[in-house]
């Protein structure tokens, strides 16, 4: 390996594990703090290419932010990039849990912190509520969309199908839909 | 053996997940099928992966692997839920060219994204089930917190960090010092 390209992808792993420790508020946060140093400050991508490849991010499967820092280290300096990138976001994050889970029991015991995780426990559902609402906004746009989502919720209360098994039926009815559309029905 | 099932429960979420909220109601289910955590436990895990710093699907993956099975099975379930970006990103990233405006993927998308949204509305009845209904009846408490959280989420434009830590106090006072008072 050149070593130019070493200490490239050792740049970006270094940029991504410090993203990965001080970044509340998910994905678009992240976007942001990319433009700020990749696009504004080194000029090494334009604004463009960083919005297409948050476009692709988002409709490959998995984590939206670890599949933009494969596709962002890819181009910087191939495979050896990408993956410095996602392993750059990805060990902050086995770290700080990994600390965390050690200290679950005990914490979990203790009198005040049970109480204050009584108070979080009230909140999960507000902070998933809201995301779900601002997610479903533009998907509940049109009627399809608005269809497709009531029946899922309805499948997953009424019935036992697994979330996994719903998907796999999205996709399967997408690649039909879209095979009529192109081929017709002959 | 636990670290593979592990690895190959988060390949399975990863694949059909697409981003980090939908993958909240594919964690849940996976982890009580296999009945690796208990529903405390499960809703403390999102409270938890919201709290720590870093993209919600990797930390969620990290504490249910590692509460399941130590620090290896931490790092299995993160495997796991990683193999869509060092496959299926990589292989995007080669083409990407060609992959830009692809008519295919966009109409998985149409039918992908409003199904998660349906399974986090389905899970979202079954954690207010959990959190706010004690069994014999509402838990005021928790309702109050939770109905006070909302409020900030919507019309304050909180952060999440915020909510929790506000909510953690709460949660101190009406469930750590109100009982003592009552005793007077």
């Amino acid at each position: 390996m050149k070593s130019e390209n070493l200490k490239k992808g050792l740049r970006l792993f270094a940029f991504f594990f410090k993203i990965g420790c001080f970044t509340f508020g998910g994905g678009w946060s992240i976007l942001a703090q990319m433009e700020q140093e990749f696009v504004e400050k080194e000029g090494l991508i334009t604004k463009e290419e960083l919005l297409e490849m948050a476009a692709v991010g988002k409709s490959v499967p998995g984590i939206m932010i670890t599949n933009i820092s494969m596709l962002f280290g890819y181009q910087l300096c191939g495979w050896f990039g990408g993956v410095c990138s996602v392993l750059g976001i990805t060990c902050p994050a086995v770290l700080i849990l990994t600390a965390v889970s050690w200290g679950y029991e005990s914490f979990k015991s203790n009198y005040w912190c049970h109480c204050a995780l009584r108070g979080i426990q009230a909140a999960v559902v507000p902070i998933i509520g809201s995301a779900a609402l601002s997610l479903g906004r533009d998907v509940f746009a049109t009627t399809k969309g608005k269809a497709i989502g009531i029946a899922a919720f309805l499948l997953c209360v009424f019935t036992g199908i697994s979330n996994i098994w719903l998907v796999l039926l999205g996709i399967a009815a997408a690649l039909l839909t879209e095979g009529v559309r192109r081929h017709g029905l002959s | 053996m636990v670290y593979l099932e592990l690895f190959f429960s988060f390949m399975k979420i990863g694949f059909t997940s697409f981003g980090g909220m939908s993958m909240i109601p594919l964690i849940l289910e996976e982890m009580q099928l296999h009945q690796w955590m208990s529903a405390e436990d499960l809703t403390n895990l999102v409270g938890i992966a919201e709290m720590t710093p870093g993209p919600l699907g990797l930390n969620c993956a990290t504490f249910a692997g590692t509460q399941t099975a130590g620090i290896l099975g931490g790092i299995a379930a993160v495997m796991g839920v990683l193999t869509p970006a060092f496959t299926l990103t990589l292989a995007v990233a080669v083409f990407f060219a060609r992959f830009r405006r692809n008519a295919v993927m966009e109409s998985i998308l149409q039918f992908v994204k409003p199904i998660c949204i349906g399974m986090i509305l389905a899970v979202i009845l079954t954690l207010s089930e959990e959190n706010y209904w004690n069994g014999a009846g509402f838990e005021l408490r928790s309702i109050l917190i939770g109905g006070c959280m909302l409020y900030f989420i919507l019309k304050k434009k909180w952060s999440v960090p915020k909510v929790i830590v506000t909510a953690a106090l709460m949660g101190m006072l009406f469930y750590g010092i109100l009982p003592y008072l009552n005793k007077f």
